[in-house]
């Protein structure tokens, strides 16, 4: 019985910490979108390089950059970033800048082997080429509508708020979902990831960038290293978020939400996006990460069925908590305007969070990463170092290649 | 630059998983320039045929217009969104119990319906008729097995001269017969799920409208392939 109280108190725990991440989400919602109206004072609208980093087809791909060259905005350039002309992203840039010959649209390809983070790889080329002093780091799967631009140099040029941001940073909704995957992951994305973000930025004052859409000047860019000093780290925009702040800038969180489209995910990109993630926050946060599983109620209320017994006070202790979780998201999608199109779909959310329970050890145990084709090594703070392809530690994952192979 | 195109992709019209308008959004987000939509016309005068059709996975002559208008209204919706070309057709599906019997054939720009039970020579004029592009699909083993259709390929001396083009490549499968035989060409994805959009392809050169990419196809001339990977 001890067993089950333990786990009892501890999902109770869970669902108050959940409690608080609606609630931030909820303040955070409340704060109306700056975009210009209602100024004491007139606003200004510094000229914005926009940064697009491509890599490969994400869902929705075509839509998500055609949003953006349809900013109500006076004055922006965008710069669609590649490593390779067969980069079937290639032929979506090239298409986009043929659809909107009346915006400012350079398509760059080069090949760039500066560090061993592909992202910043990609965007080495594009910040050089950038022309303007405001720069906004925007990742391929995210969707914005025209008043996006407005609403985020808003708070740097916002005047009461002087030149003292460094960095403003967004909230990430996810939608889109059309297959179990998609549905998983925009479920995560909108409660746990959505809510942890919040809660970090709200309670403890701790910004945690997201760098799906990242806004800065260059000159506090170069302040901190620029680009290059990231080029070797996984987790670099929560690494410029915090190297902005110890340098006396602030890091803001803005209200607006961008849309994270994931349409058609299946459930191993779920686990393995997550996996990933969990090893970053590991690797950044030491033991803060244990206190995740403390938010995950779900997974707490199910454990006294695997290490006590399976009885009716356990089971319906785990449904009840499950409820509780699925009536949390459901009212979190409603706030928010991420509605699954089919609200029974929410009852997939506790299936989701024993999943996110069950891989939550993952990266104790395993410092490697696989991501867009490459495994790399990642050490404290998240600096990658490249894997290697022979010796007895690469054993395993040349076993799993070669088996992979066989069976492919 | 060249045309990406497909010309075998299934939907809800028949045993596709993905609608219409989210297969048009599918390819559209991807940058292709030329599709076709290739729903399944199964043959109804067997248990197989009798069985796709009570289970709506066939387009019948009874919803045949409105397969069509929705094409219509979708390419329509296609060019001006994405710059993107969609021709109606349907895959002839003559499905027998053995693979040697069963053949299945892409009818591309056809204008009225076809019945698959029809013997294949009136199929085949019919086709002429409408001036629709006739492609042999999966003519030869494929990886899975499930699916194979050979009775073309086995008849081929027979009906070859009636054929505009042979699938080359379907999906993940390579058919080097068609190449050793000199076949004219095509690649396709006989997508049914969205997973399939990665999957062999069709580069054409030649200008992006219906009657270019079909003389295109015909004389085989500025045809490529190319393995569409993310």
């Amino acid at each position: 019985m001890g067993i089950f109280w333990l786990f009892a108190s501890l999902t109770f725990l869970g669902l108050i910490a959940y409690g608080f991440q609606i609630w931030a989400i909820r303040s955070y919602l409340s704060t109306p979108c700056d975009c210009g109206e209602g100024h004491a004072l007139p606003r200004l609208f510094p000229p914005v390089s926009i940064l697009k980093p491509l890599k490969g087809l994400d869902d929705n791909l075509y839509d998500n950059l055609i949003s953006f060259c349809n900013q109500d905005y006076p004055e922006y350039e965008i710069i669609f970033s590649l490593q390779s002309h067969n980069d079937p992203a290639f032929k979506v840039a090239r298409k986009i800048r043929e659809k909107c010959p009346d915006r400012n649209i350079t398509v760059i390809v080069e090949e760039s082997n500066a560090g061993l983070n592909p992202k910043v790889n990609n965007l080495l080329p594009a910040y050089k080429a950038s022309r303007y002093e405001y720069i906004l780091i925007s990742d391929s799967n995210v969707m914005v509508d025209e008043k996006y631009l407005r609403e985020i140099t808003s708070h740097i040029e916002n005047p009461a708020a002087g030149h003292e941001i460094g960095l403003v940073s967004n909230m990430i909704k996810g939608v889109g979902s059309r297959s179990l995957g998609a549905v998983f992951e925009n479920l995560h994305l909108n409660s746990f990831v959505m809510g942890s973000v919040c809660f970090l930025d709200k309670f403890l004052r701790m910004p945690c960038v997201v760098g799906k859409s990242m806004l800065m000047c260059k000159k506090d860019l170069e302040a901190i290293g620029g680009l290059k000093a990231v080029k070797n780290i996984l987790a670099e925009d929560y690494v410029l978020g915090e190297r902005m702040r110890k340098s006396g800038k602030k890091v803001v969180l803005s209200s607006y939400m961008v849309q994270n489209v994931n349409q058609y995910w299946g459930i191993k990109r779920f686990l393995n996006r997550h996996t990933r993630w969990g090893k970053l926050r590991w690797k950044l946060g030491g033991g803060k990460y244990i206190f995740e599983l403390l938010g995950n109620p779900v997974f707490m209320s199910a454990l006294p069925i695997v290490f006590w017994q399976c009885s009716k006070l356990t089971v319906t202790f785990a449904i009840l908590t499950s409820l509780l979780k699925v009536a949390g998201d459901f009212y979190l999608g409603k706030k928010t305007g991420t509605e699954l199109d089919n609200p029974f779909l929410y009852l997939l959310a506790p299936f989701k969070d024993l999943l996110i329970g069950i891989i939550w050890p993952v990266p104790i145990v395993s410092n490697t990463v696989v991501w867009r084709g490459n495994r790399y090594s990642i050490g404290k703070n998240s600096i990658l170092s490249p894997y290697p392809e022979t010796g007895f530690w690469s054993l395993r994952y040349r076993i799993m290649d070669a088996i992979k192979e066989r069976f492919a | 630059m060249m045309l990406l195109c497909d010309f075998h992709i299934h939907t809800t019209y028949s045993d596709g998983s993905v609608e219409l308008r989210r297969t048009i959004d599918l390819f559209g987000q991807a940058a292709f320039d030329v599709i076709a939509i290739t729903d399944h016309v199964v043959n109804g005068d067997n248990s197989i045929g009798k069985f796709a059709q009570r289970f709506n996975l066939s387009v019948r002559e009874d919803n045949f217009d409105e397969y069509m208008g929705h094409i219509r209204r979708e390419a329509e919706r296609a060019w001006d969104k994405y710059g993107m070309l969609v021709i109606p057709g349907v895959e002839i599906s003559k499905n027998h119990l053995t693979s040697e019997k069963s053949a299945h054939l892409l009818l591309i720009d056809i204008k009225d319906f076809i019945p698959a039970c029809w013997n294949y020579e009136k199929i085949f004029l019919e086709a002429r008729e409408q001036d629709a592009l006739i492609v042999a699909c999966h003519p030869h083993y494929m990886s899975d097995g499930s699916r194979d259709t050979l009775f073309l390929w086995n008849n081929r001396e027979k009906y070859a001269k009636y054929i505009d083009a042979w699938e080359v490549a379907n999906r993940d499968d390579v058919f080097n017969v068609i190449s050793l035989k000199k076949y004219p060409y095509v690649a396709n994805s006989d997508f049914h799920k969205a997973r399939h959009l990665y999957s062999w392809k069709t580069l054409l050169n030649c200008e992006k409208d219906t009657a270019a990419v079909k003389q295109c196809i015909k004389h085989n001339k500025g045809v490529a392939i190319t393995l569409f990977r993310n």
